[in-house]
C-alpha cells in the first residue's frame, strides 16, 4: 500500500511545491526531469546537456572549423594542390615556412592537399551519413511498424550486409559504380552504412510499442501513423543521431582507406585519401610528413566527431539526469 | 536451448541464401558475363571450358530462365549436365558426391577458375588461409584478451589513473585510420628503428621454398624454432595495426558492460554475503558482463575480415585480404565471388557459434 | 571513540552520518541517526521513500559505495565492537557470518547465472570451515527451513525458474545460512503480491524465533510494522523523529509526521471520507531546511521549528523519544503556541487507531 499517493489526486487540493529529485528514487526522479524536458522544449535542454560536456564542445568547435576549412581553405591557401612545379625534388621537401607541411615527390605543397581534401572528404562522410540515416530510418520504421514477415525479410537483409565484409562490397562497387566519382563514393557509402541505422530503428519500436506512453496514446484513439511520426520516431531519434555521428567518422576514414588503394577518388581531385595514396613508397625514403598531415587531419577529424557524437550520447538520453 | 539454436539455425538459411544471391550477381556482372570470361582466358584449354559452361549451365545469351539455372547450377542444387535436381545416382544433387550427389556448382566446391591465373579459385583460397588465419588468430587471441582485461579493470577501478589512461588511449586509438596507423607503425618501427620487417609473413631469403608449399612445410617441421620466431617477428606490426584500434573500441563496450553489471542488485547480494572483493567482481560481476562481451565480439569478427583486408594490404601479408585486392585489381571475378562467399560463410558460422555458446552461458536461454 | 554497550545490545548506532557528494553538491542521506537493537529483537524502522532507511541499512552492512557515499561520522557498535573502526578483510568476517540482509527486490537480487545451492553455499564456505559437500547440504537444509518444497530439486535450478516469492525465500535461506545474530530486511516484501507478503512476514517471524536471530526490519508499511516488530524507529529526511514500542507510537503518535504517516492508511470503518495526506513532498535533499526537517509540511509547525532543530528527547527514562517542539520545550522562552490544538492532533490518531491494534 502507498503511503503517499499523488497529493493533489487524492485531496483535490493544491501541493505545495515539489521539491527536486531525491538520489534516493531516481525512478521517480526520472518523471520528473520527463515533465521538465517537455516544458522546455527537447532540444533546448539536449543543447543545455551538450554544453556541460567539455570534450564534445571542443569536438564540436574543430568540426565547424573544419567545416569552414573545407568551405573556405582552398581559395585562401596559395598553392594548387594538383599543380605540379616544373622542378620536381625527389621525395618532397621536409616542412619549412613556405611549405609548412612539406611537399610530396612532384614537389605539390601537401598543407594544400590537406586544406583542399577537407571538402571532398567532409562531404563523403557529411551526404553518406545522410543517405544512411533516412534509407535506415525508413526500413527500420517500416520493418518496425508492420512487423510480421515485413519485418523478418527486411531484418534477413540486414543480417546480410552485416555477415558481408563492406569492405570486400565497397572495393567491387567502387571500381564498377563508376570510378573516381565523389557522387558514386556517397552513394556506395550512404547505400551501405544503413542496416545499423534500421536496426536501431526498429530496436526502439518493438521497445516502445510496448511502453506505456504508446499505449495511453492508442488508448485515447490516437491513429496508428500519428503514433508512430509523433510518439515513437522523436523517441528512437537519439540513438540514431549517435550512430550518425559514428558513420559519418568511419565513412571518412573509409574514404582514405579505399582513395589509398587508389580505387576511390580519381587522382584529379583532391581528398584526404588521394593525399596518401603514393605516401608509403616515400616511407621508406623517410619522409614522413607526406603521410603523416593528411593522416593527422583524418584522425584529428574523426576524433572531433566521436567526442560530438559522445556528447550527443549523453545529452539526447533521457535517462541522464540534469 | 535446443529450441533456440534451431531458431538461429533457420534464421541464417535466408542470410546465406542473400549471400549466394549477392556473390552470384558479383560474378554474372563479369563484362560480358562469366561465359566470355572463360572464352578468354588464357589459361584454360578449350575442353574445360566447355565443361564449365556444361557444369554450371552458362549459356551465351541467358533469358531469365536460364539466369535461374544458372544461379541454381552454380549453387550446385541442379544438375545442369542431366538437367533435374538429382544427380547421376538419382538422389537430390546438393547432397555431397560421396552420398550419391552431384559435383557442380560451389556446394560441391567448385568455384570455378580464377582468370588471371587460370588456377582453381578453391585451390588459390586455401593455399592462402594459413596466412590469413595466422594473423586473425593472433589478432583474435590478442584483442578479446586485452580488450576483456582493459575494460574489466577499468571498471573495477572506476575514475582512477589506470581507467583515465585506458579512456584516454582508446578515444585516440578509437579515431585513428587503420592503415594509417599501419603506416605510421612502419616508418617508426619498420624505416626508422629497424626492430620489425614490414613486408610479407616470412623472410624469403631464409627460406627453402615459398610459404605455405610443402617445401616449405617440411623445412619448418625439421627445425621449426628459427620458422616460428621468423613469423612471429613478421607479426608483429600487422597484428598490433590490426587490433589497436579494434581493441580501443572494445575496452570501452567491456568496460561499460562491466560497470553495468557492478551495479546489478545481485553483485550487492553477492558483497553481503561476505566474499571476496576478487570473488565477487570474477564469480558474479564478470559472469554476468561476459554474455555482452560474447556478442559483442561475435559481431565483430566481420570487422577482422574487414580489418585483414587493410592489414594485409599494407603489410603486403599473402593472405585472402590481399588475394581480395589483387583480385579487384585484376578484375577477377571468380576469385571475388570465391572469397566474398567464403568470408560471408565463415562470419554467419562465427556467430552461430557465439550464438551456441551464449546458450550455453546463460542459463536463462539453457532450459528454455 | 565511545564506550562499547551493555552486552544484552546487539547493535547500537550512535549519531551516524552517511552523505552522498555528487555532482551537485553533498547529500545528508544518514543525518546522525542513533537507535539500538537488544539480541533476539525485532526492531522496525519505518518512513517513506528517500528517508534514508535502506542507506542506514547499507551503511550498518559496510556496502556503501565509496564514492560517492562516505560515512562521515557515528559508531556502529555490533556484538561489542565498532565496526566502523574494522579494516575491509575483517569486516569480510562480519558480513554475512554475523550480520545478513535480505534485500526489497527478489528478482534482481539473485545471480541469473548461478544456481542458487551455488549461490547458498558459496556464503556457508566463505564463513564456515567446511567442504563444498557440506556447503551444499546447508543449502538444501536452509531451503527446507524457509519452506521451499522438494529442496533437492530446487537447491540445482536457477533463479529464473522460481517466482518472485519463492525467490525471496531462497534470498532469506541465503541470509540465514551462516546463524546470523542480526538480520536486516530491507522491505522485504514490498515488490511481493499481498497474499505472498503475508506468507514471507509469517516465515520471517518464524525463522527469527526458531533461530534467535535479531530482526531490523525496514519498511514503509506501518501495517507490516503493527504485525511484524516489538519497537519502531520513524524516520523522516535522514534523521529519527520518534521512537518507542509499537504500541506506544502506532496509538500514540507524538510526532506530525507520524501521526500524518497513520493517517494516511485507508481504512475501511471511513469509507466515503476523504483520505488523509501529507501535503508536499519530502524536502530537496541538496537544500534541507534549518530547524525541524519536517516544518514546511507541518501542519502544527510554529516560529521555532523554521529555525531551530529540535531535539529528539523522550519525556521518561523509556525508549519513548520524539524530536518535536510541541513536546520539548521551545528554546529561548518562545511561547508554545501551535496552529491547531492539540484535540486535532487527538481526533486524527484515533480515526487510524484501527489500523494500529
Amino acid at each position: 500500500m502507498a503511503i503517499y499517493p499523488d497529493p493533489t489526486a487524492l485531496s483535490g487540493g493544491p501541493a505545495t511545491t515539489a521539491a527536486g529529485p531525491t538520489p534516493a528514487d531516481v525512478a521517480q526522479a526520472d518523471a520528473d526531469v520527463e515533465v521538465a524536458l517537455e516544458s522546455l522544449g527537447q532540444w533546448q535542454l539536449a543543447w543545455r546537456r551538450f554544453r556541460k560536456h567539455r570534450m564534445a564542445m571542443v569536438g564540436l568547435g574543430f568540426f565547424v572549423f573544419m567545416v569552414l576549412v573545407a568551405i573556405f581553405g582552398p581559395i585562401i591557401v596559395p598553392y594548387d594542390p594538383l599543380n605540379i612545379p616544373g622542378s620536381t625534388i625527389p621525395g618532397g621537401m621536409p616542412p619549412s615556412l613556405a611549405h609548412p607541411f612539406g611537399t610530396d615527390n612532384d614537389g605539390r605543397d601537401v598543407f594544400a592537399m590537406v586544406v583542399n581534401g577537407a571538402r571532398i572528404s567532409v562531404a563523403i562522410g557529411g551526404i553518406s551519413m545522410l543517405i544512411a540515416g533516412i534509407v535506415g530510418v525508413g526500413v527500420g520504421a517500416i520493418a518496425g511498424y508492420f512487423g510480421g514477415w515485413v519485418d523478418n525479410v527486411l531484418m534477413r537483409v540486414v543480417d546480410t550486409f552485416f555477415a558481408i565484409p563492406l569492405l570486400f562490397v565497397i572495393l567491387v562497387a567502387a571500381r564498377f559504380f563508376g570510378e573516381g566519382q565523389v557522387t558514386s563514393l556517397i552513394l556506395i557509402f550512404g547505400l551501405l552504412s544503413w542496416p545499423i541505422i534500421a536496426r536501431l530503428v526498429r530496436a526502439s519500436f518493438l521497445s516502445l510499442r510496448e511502453s506505456d506512453f504508446v499505449e495511453a496514446a492508442r488508448a485515447v484513439g490516437v491513429k496508428d501513423a500519428r503514433i508512430t511520426f509523433r510518439h515513437i520516431l522523436p523517441n528512437a531519434i537519439g540513438p540514431v543521431i549517435v550512430a550518425m555521428t559514428l558513420i559519418m567518422a568511419s565513412n571518412i576514414v573509409l574514404e582514405a582507406f579505399v582513395s589509398y588503394l587508389n580505387f576511390g577518388i580519381s587522382p584529379d581531385q583532391t581528398s584526404w585519401g588521394n593525399a596518401l595514396a603514393n605516401a608509403q613508397s616515400a616511407l621508406g625514403l623517410g619522409n614522413w610528413w607526406w603521410a603523416f598531415f593528411p593522416g593527422m587531419a583524418i584522425a584529428i577529424t574523426v576524433m572531433a566527431i566521436n567526442f560530438v557524437g559522445d556528447g550527443l550520447r549523453d545529452a539526447l538520453d533521457p535517462r541522464t539526469r540534469l | 536451448m535446443t529450441q533456440y539454436i534451431v531458431r538461429r539455425v533457420i534464421q541464417a538459411i535466408p542470410v546465406l541464401f542473400l549471400i549466394s544471391v549477392v556473390s552470384f550477381v558479383l560474378m554474372m556482372q563479369a563484362p560480358g558475363g562469366p561465359a566470355a570470361q572463360f572464352n578468354q582466358n588464357p589459361h584454360i584449354s578449350p575442353a574445360q571450358i566447355n565443361k564449365w559452361l556444361a557444369d554450371w549451365c552458362l549459356v551465351r545469351q541467358p533469358t531469365v530462365m536460364d539466369t535461374v539455372r544458372e544461379y541454381l547450377g552454380w549453387l550446385g542444387v541442379w544438375n545442369c549436365t542431366g538437367g533435374s535436381f538429382l544427380s547421376a545416382h538419382g538422389l537430390p544433387n546438393f547432397l555431397p558426391a560421396f552420398l550419391g550427389g552431384g559435383t557442380n556448382g560451389i556446394l560441391h566446391g567448385d568455384f570455378g577458375y580464377s582468370i588471371e591465373t587460370g588456377q582453381p579459385v578453391l585451390q588459390m583460397i586455401l593455399a592462402r588461409l594459413p596466412a590469413t588465419l595466422i594473423l586473425m588468430g593472433t589478432a583474435f587471441v590478442l584483442w578479446a584478451t586485452i580488450a576483456i582485461l582493459a575494460g574489466v579493470l577499468a571498471a573495477v577501478k572506476r575514475y582512477s589513473f589506470f581507467d583515465q589512461s585506458v579512456t584516454f588511449v582508446s578515444y585516440v586509438f578509437y579515431s585513428l585510420p587503420t592503415f594509417w596507423l599501419g603506416l605510421i607503425l612502419i616508418f617508426i618501427f619498420g624505416v626508422t628503428l629497424r626492430w620489425f620487417p614490414v613486408q610479407g609473413i616470412v623472410n624469403v631469403r631464409n627460406t627453402p621454398a615459398p610459404f605455405a608449399t610443402s617445401a616449405y612445410w617440411a623445412a619448418f617441421a625439421a627445425n621449426p624454432l628459427p620458422y616460428l620466431y621468423d613469423i612471429g617477428a613478421h607479426l608483429v606490426l600487422p597484428v598490433v595495426t590490426l587490433i589497436a584500434v579494434s581493441i580501443a573500441g572494445d575496452s570501452r563496450f567491456v568496460r561499460s558492460a562491466m560497470l553495468d553489471s557492478l551495479h546489478q542488485d545481485y553483485v550487492r547480494t553477492a558483497r553481503a554475503k561476505g566474499i571476496s572483493e576478487r570473488q565477487v567482481i570474477v564469480r558474479h560481476a564478470f559472469r554476468n558482463a561476459m554474455l555482452p562481451i560474447l556478442t559483442n565480439l561475435a559481431l565483430e569478427i566481420a570487422f577482422l575480415f574487414s580489418g585483414a583486408i587493410v592489414t594485409e594490404t599494407v603489410f603486403s601479408w599473402p593472405g585472402m585480404g590481399r588475394l581480395y585486392y589483387d583480385g579487384v585489381n585484376a578484375r577477377d571475378y571468380f576469385l571475388l565471388m570465391g572469397i566474398l562467399l567464403i568470408g560471408s560463410v565463415l562470419v554467419v558460422v562465427m556467430n552461430l557459434v557465439a550464438d551456441i555458446a551464449y546458450a550455453i552461458a546463460d542459463p536463462r536461454i539453457r532450459y528454455d | 571513540m565511545g564506550t562499547p554497550p551493555p552486552p544484552d545490545v546487539l547493535l547500537d548506532v550512535r549519531d551516524l552520518r552517511t552523505y552522498f557528494r555528487v555532482m551537485d553538491g553533498t547529500v545528508p542521506a544518514v543525518d546522525g541517526v542513533s537507535f539500538q537493537v537488544h539480541r533476539g529483537e525485532t526492531l522496525g524502522v519505518v518512513g517513506e521513500s528517500g528517508c534514508g532507511k535502506s542507506v542506514t541499512a547499507l551503511t550498518i552492512m559496510r556496502l556503501i559505495e565509496t564514492p560517492p557515499g562516505e560515512i562521515v561520522g557515528g559508531e556502529v557498535w555490533f556484538n561489542g565492537r565498532d565496526i566502523l573502526t574494522l579494516s575491509s578483510d575483517e569486516m569480510l568476517q562480519v558480513r554475512g557470518a554475523e550480520m545478513a540482509m535480505i534485500f526489497q527486490e527478489p528478482m534482481t537480487s539473485l545471480n541469473p547465472v548461478l544456481t542458487i545451492g551455488d549461490q547458498i553455499a558459496e556464503a556457508v564456505v566463505a564463513h564456515k570451515k567446511v567442504g563444498h559437500k557440506a556447503a551444499w547440504d546447508r543449502a538444501i537444509e536452509m531451503l527446507q527451513l524457509v519452506g521451499i518444497p522438494e529442496a533437492q530439486r530446487r537447491v540445482k535450478q536457477h533463479p529464473h525458474e522460481l517466482s518472485g516469492g519463492m525467490r525471496q525465500r531462497v534470498m532469506i535461506a541465503l541470509a540465514l545460512s551462516c546463524d546470523p545474530k542480526l538480520l536486516i530486511a530491507d522491505e522485504p516484501t514490498t515488490a511481493l503480491d499481498v497474499t505472498i507478503q503475508a506468507q514471507i512476514l509469517e516465515l520471517i517471524r518464524r525463522v527469527q524465533e526458531e533461530t534467535g536471530t535479531a530482526l531490523l526490519l525496514i519498511t514503509h508499511d506501518l501495517g507490516v510494522v503493527a504485525e511484524t516488530v516489538q519497537r519502531v524507529v520513524v524516520m523522516y529526511a535522514g534523521k529519527v523523529v520518534e521512537t518507542g514500542t509499537v504500541d506506544e507510537v502506532l496509538q500514540d503518535p507524538k510526532h506530525p509526521y507520524t501521526e500524518g504517516l497513520l493517517a494516511s492508511i485507508p481504512s475501511q470503518g471511513l469509507r466515503g471520507t476523504r483520505l488523509n495526506v501529507i501535503r508536499g513532498s519530502i524536502p530537496n535533499p541538496f537544500r534541507m531546511p534549518v530547524g525541524c526537517r519536517f516544518a514546511p509540511r507541518c501542519p502544527y509547525a510554529f516560529d521555532p521549528c523554521r529555525d531551530h532543530e529540535p531535539p529528539l528527547e523522550g519525556p521518561g527514562d523509556g525508549d519513548r523519544r520524539v524530536a518535536c517542539w510541541l513536546h520539548s520545550r521551545p528554546p529561548f522562552g518562545i511561547e508554545h503556541r501551535p496552529r491547531y490544538g492539540t484535540s486535532t492532533a487527538t481526533a486524527l490518531a484515533q480515526r487510524t487507531a484501527g489500523v494500529a491494534s
